[in-house]
């Protein structure tokens, strides 16, 4: 089926480039940016692109591109933490729970269907609002809702691969479950890993668009995607193309992060 | 070959041309003697004589309720409830002449009793009244006969004829006094109708009120606090007339358009630069003065207000005749302020937090204050708080540096004599300034004293003097007669009218019944289901199910109790505002239930909700069942759209990817997926509002009309965020049913039906697809509950009365049993739904079918 491949390899590289740009221009804009993002002008204010402003200014004069790089190394920075956060945990889970069985297997999934029961977006609004807004409380809102999901997909792949001869093997050798885990279960598990975090990485993104949106997400003066989305839309009438920076901003990355995602499950068969 | 591509394609441009045609088409009725005003903010009460919310006069002063006295669009008194009035030489005694003739709304006589009975209420020590200091000099109040009315002072009191045509004074009547929170009754030409919480206020005319009787026959007021939602309302004609626009930066457009009127005028709304004058360096002289050379209040107004706001020099509205421009005290002077800084002991400047309310003028001139601080060395972190806390932590703890806010009272300068007001700002001389105001009625010596306070506020640059709030009303250039000129900022309707002809709209079929047929249905089929499992896995598996099920819920609930715990922020305090003293908020929390121990709460509220009581509301004080039960109405529908939506674009779109695997069209159809899973639904939905609402004038830009406004009509305005939400979930289950497919395609029964001989598309037809959608099915049901609770960033995008909004404000008003009641309803749903889509799955999946019944 060479048109699926072909598909697969594009897709692939088209989401790698666009991945890897956000995050080299996120690693720059952490010490470089064409203006200061929060240098507020007024008398500057709502200019269309120029050269001195790749992307014009906004409604209080600070320039639009250094604000969408800085930006980007907010959302980039919270999806990717949160992200992590659920690794870190989840993963972990998801292999006791896979080795262990029984009642710990039980507890942990029961666990796991609890937090999925909960709808995740009021409660990242509540815990942000409950512990304040801000970058640092987005990751947690949103991490929280991440170890679920890898736990469960962790547990599903890994209770296939105990039943295969070579982990019955090690178990004969006299492997214990953690090493076993590690050793075996875990690099097999690595390519559906990483498709799944390139998944939640992009929803991610999307759910700190939508918490900044709210007013949740990071605060002034740091610049954040939803915000700015937010100021832009009073301002449709006097300057539509504000909004069409930061929501093509965060559309590109999510494209980018699934099509890398696409690529890799494809590439491997899934 | 060709046939095929075109089937399913053709249906989805179908449903796209069907469903604008069908938005477009729907009649809407309207007519010419109702009229819908917006307003930023809902009132959490509707008695002004209880609670200090302006809110509250904005909607029903002079509307609903009335004084003896009241406010005429220039500020100064008229007569209203008293015809005339005589004041004793020594000021000591004041004699009301009352209007003879008048009703209230529940048929009771005005007299001077019940005028009596009012004043004496405010005066009462137990009395909730927010402004009862300002009525204070009176000692007795008396009732001559039936319409004179005497007040005896104990001292002479300048002000008391002001302060009695405020709202809190307005004249209310002993029997309805006590429910005036929730179902006012006044003496005004309209009267009250129904408050459907978070959403609208809606009045009628009083068909017997004493002077003229008003055109309009039903106002309702929206409660619209987002300036886009304020902008497309008003764009979309879903809103005639805002009173206080929230978005200064359409002003402009809205008075270049001659489908609409402007009004720029001003409010009793000085906005400051709060300084907590308590806290070193701001409690030192020369670093205020610093701070007020530091400001650039044009590039502020601009920047802020859009240029529609005036400056300030001082406490007080520059629209008044006692004003003194001040604004030249300490002017714009950089260098100056690094100068006194450093006098002070800073030359290198300092650190302060600046501490925020939501509104959007404080939100905005914060931004821009702390880059003007910025250039003079002092360095700015701000914090943005909601209501709840603004009002604990800066007002209430004093807990704070700088802040923004607007005192939107009339004359309330004299809350700088306040020793325990949040400024912190202790002078004697001011307060003498004060007392010496209070005792003097003779107009010439007020101006002087006026004056000279004003001076004394700028010259000790108490606060950063920013600027007058703006009155920004905007209206339908079809609506005339409102009282938007008035400086109180209330909405007077008395004398409003609109110049269209009637529209006649399709009458309101029985929705409720449908609904409700539609429940018995849904319900019907659970327990088929349940029967059905029952048979098939036995009462004991199937008991020991519904144990987990009803586990998990109860886990739930202690999480959702003791998160919501921690929110921090006291509902009191946000219910009772900006003056109440601490034995009244005290009184309220043990009302509330409050102060008892937290297991004891959270026993309580599982306990109620066992029987259906999920707890009364702090902020509206009615049940919280039936604020959701109102809620559900849109919430539910909305998710069912969506997802009626979503199904109808993915299922050919899954199909046609499928069928043509591999080639150029499924690649695109992929793509296509791709782009949808990437666009965040708010976003959609800000661009279709665009489009469809404002540009094309094809739907409505957002709001919910009610069930009874007419099915159709309902449901054309919950097409647009029905769309916008259903979008990434058409993605999603496009590409789950596409993999689903292709899935099946390997299955062994597959390989036979095409070694039979049968066509490709026969084949995903008759076999694949009734095996693909099993987990289709389960994808559908999860997102039926994702929808659900999802919608809350669309809700607030369109403004639609939903559970999303509800939780949102509650939220921010810490009205903790509302959002522990709405989240575990979401749970609730969330869980049974997945526990119902289980079952099925298991009943209907061929492979158990193939089996027989599990032990």
């Amino acid at each position: 089926m060479s048109g699926k491949a072909r598909g697969g390899g594009a897709a692939f590289a088209a989401g790698a480039t666009i991945t890897l740009a956000y995050l080299v221009i996120a690693l720059i804009a952490c010490v470089w940016t064409p203006h200061d993002p929060t240098a507020i002008s007024i008398a500057d204010k709502l200019q269309a692109p120029s050269v001195h402003h790749w992307f014009g200014t906004d409604q209080l004069g600070r320039d639009v591109l250094s604000m969408i790089m800085a930006g980007a190394r907010n959302t980039v920075g919270v999806a990717l933490l949160s992200t992590l956060i659920g690794a870190a945990v989840g993963i972990p889970l998801g292999l006791i729970a896979a080795a262990e069985r029984g009642v710990v297997e039980e507890l942990i999934m029961r666990a796991n269907d609890l937090t999925f029961a909960f709808p995740a977006l009021l409660l990242a609004i509540l815990i942000t609002a409950a512990l304040g807004p801000g970058a640092v409380n987005a990751v947690i809102a949103i991490g929280v809702f991440n170890i679920p999901v890898f736990a469960r997909v962790v547990r599903g792949g890994a209770r296939n691969l105990w039943t295969r001869d070579y982990t019955l093997a090690a178990r004969v050798a006299g492997k214990g479950s953690a090493r076993i885990s590690l050793e075996h279960i875990l690099p097999n598990l690595a390519t559906l890993l990483v498709v799944q975090g390139t998944i939640q990485f992009s929803l991610g993104v999307i759910a700190e668009a939508g918490l900044s949106y709210v007013g949740l997400g990071a605060q002034p003066p740091s610049p954040s995607w939803g915000r700015m989305l937010n100021e832009a839309q009073s301002l449709t009438a006097l300057d539509p193309a504000l909004a069409l920076f930061p929501g093509g901003a965060v559309v590109l990355l999510v494209l980018g992060l699934n099509l890398l995602g696409d690529g890799l499950g494809r590439g491997r068969g899934l | 070959m060709r046939s095929r591509r075109r089937g399913p394609r053709a249906a989805v441009l179908g449903a796209a041309l069907a469903l604008l045609g069908f938005a477009c088409a729907a009649p809407s009725a309207r007519a010419s003697d109702a009229v819908t005003v917006g307003m930023q903010l809902e009132p959490p009460v509707l008695d002004p004589t209880a609670n200090p919310a302006a809110a509250i006069s904005e909607a029903l002063y002079a509307n609903l309720f009335e004084g003896l006295v009241q406010f005429a669009a220039d500020g100064s008194v008229r007569p209203c409830l008293a015809t005339s009035w005589d004041i004793s030489a020594d000021g000591l005694s004041y004699t009301f002449h009352l209007r003879d003739g008048v009703r209230f709304h529940d048929g009771v006589r005005f007299d001077a009793d019940t005028a009596k009975y009012s004043l004496e209420r405010a005066l009462a020590p137990y009395s909730r009244n927010p402004q009862r200091a300002r009525i204070s000099a009176i000692s007795a109040v008396q009732a001559l006969d039936a319409l004179t009315l005497r007040l005896s002072l104990r001292r002479r009191s300048g002000g008391l004829l002001q302060s009695l045509a405020w709202g809190p004074f307005v004249m209310v009547e002993p029997r309805s006094a006590a429910t005036n929170g929730t179902r006012p009754i006044g003496t005004g030409p309209f009267r009250f109708v129904d408050w459907r919480r978070g959403d609208a206020l809606v009045l009628e005319r009083n068909d017997d009120y004493w002077g003229a009787r008003p055109r309009l026959g039903r106002a309702t007021f929206k409660f619209i606090s987002d300036p886009t939602a304020a902008y497309a309302a008003l764009m979309a004609g879903d809103v005639d007339a805002f009173s206080a626009y929230p978005a200064p930066e359409n002003v402009a457009q809205f008075a270049a358009d001659p489908r609409f009127k402007v009004f720029v005028g001003s409010t009793e709304g000085e906005t400051v630069l709060a300084l907590n004058n308590r806290r070193p360096p701001l409690s030192l002289l020369p670093v205020r003065r610093a701070i007020a050379h530091a400001l650039d209040r044009r590039a502020l107004i601009d920047g802020a207000m859009f240029g529609y706001a005036t400056p300030i020099g001082s406490h007080f509205p520059p629209h008044s005749p006692d004003y003194i421009d001040l604004t030249g005290t300490y002017p714009h002077d950089v260098a100056q302020a690094r100068a006194l800084l450093a006098q002070a002991g800073y030359p290198k400047g300092f650190s302060v937090t600046l501490k925020l309310p939501p509104p959007s003028y404080a939100r905005r001139a914060g931004e821009i204050v702390a880059s003007q601080l910025a250039a003079v060395g002092i360095r700015v972190t701000i914090e943005n708080l909601e209501w709840a806390q603004w009002l604990d932590q800066v007002f209430a703890r004093h807990d704070f540096d700088m802040s923004i806010v607007a005192h939107v009272e009339p004359m309330d300068y004299d809350i700088y004599a306040r020793d325990d007001y949040y400024f912190g700002y202790s002078n004697a001389d001011f307060k003498a300034l004060i007392a010496a105001l209070e005792d003097t009625i003779d107009p010439a010596l007020r101006h002087e004293l006026l004056g000279e306070i004003q001076h004394k506020l700028a010259e000790d640059a108490v606060n950063g003097f920013l600027f007058q709030l703006p009155r920004l009303a905007v209206w339908n250039a079809h609506l005339h007669g409102v009282g938007f000129e008035n400086p109180l900022g209330t909405i007077e309707l008395a004398r409003a009218y609109d110049d269209r002809p009637n529209e006649a709209g399709a009458a309101p079929p029985k929705v409720a019944a449908a609904a409700l047929g539609v429940a018995w249905l849904a319900a019907a089929a659970a327990l088929l289901l349940f029967a059905l499992a029952a048979r098939r896995f036995g009462a004991v598996a199937l008991s020991g199910r519904l144990a987990v099920l009803l586990l998990t819920l109860a886990a739930a609930t202690v999480v959702v109790f003791v998160i919501v715990q921690v929110v921090p922020g006291d509902p009191v305090r946000y219910m009772l505002g900006l003056q109440a003293q601490p034995d009244t908020v005290a009184a309220m929390r043990r009302v509330l239930g409050l102060d008892a121990a937290p297991l004891e709460r959270y026993l309580n509220w599982v306990g109620g909700i066992v029987h259906g009581d999920f707890g009364l509301s702090y902020t509206y004080r009615v049940p919280v069942s039936s604020l959701i039960a109102e809620r559900l109405q849109v919430s539910v529908p909305l998710a069912l759209y969506a997802l009626v939506l979503a199904a109808s674009v993915a299922f050919p779109v899954g199909f046609a990817a499928a069928a043509h695997r591999g080639r150029a069209s499924d690649a695109w159809l992929t793509s296509l997926t791709q782009l949808g899973l990437a666009i965040p639904n708010f976003w959609l939905g800000m661009l279709l509002v665009m489009v469809f609402a404002i540009a094309l004038h094809a739907t409505s830009a957002g709001g919910f009309p009610g069930w009874g406004a007419g099915f159709w009509a309902a449901l054309r305005a919950l097409t647009l965020p029905a769309v916008a939400l259903a979008m990434p979930q058409a993605a999603i289950l496009a590409r789950v049913l596409r993999g689903a497919l292709i899935d099946t395609l390997h299955e062994d029964y597959i390989r036979t039906a095409r070694a039979k001989g049968a066509s490709e598309r026969r084949i995903l037809w008759r076999h694949a697809l009734p095996n693909a959608l099993i987990p289709v099915l389960t994808i559908l049901g999860m997102q039926f509950s994702f929808l659900l609770a999802g919608g809350v960033i669309i809700e607030n995008v369109f403004f639609l009365p939903g559970l999303g909004r509800l939780v949102f404000q509650a939220i921010e008003q810490r009205d903790l049993i509302v959002v522990q009641g709405v989240v575990i309803v979401l749970v609730l749903a969330v869980v049974s739904v997945s526990f119902l889509v289980d079952l099925a799955y298991e009943l209907v999946d061929p492979r158990l079918r193939a089996q027989g019944s599990a032990p």
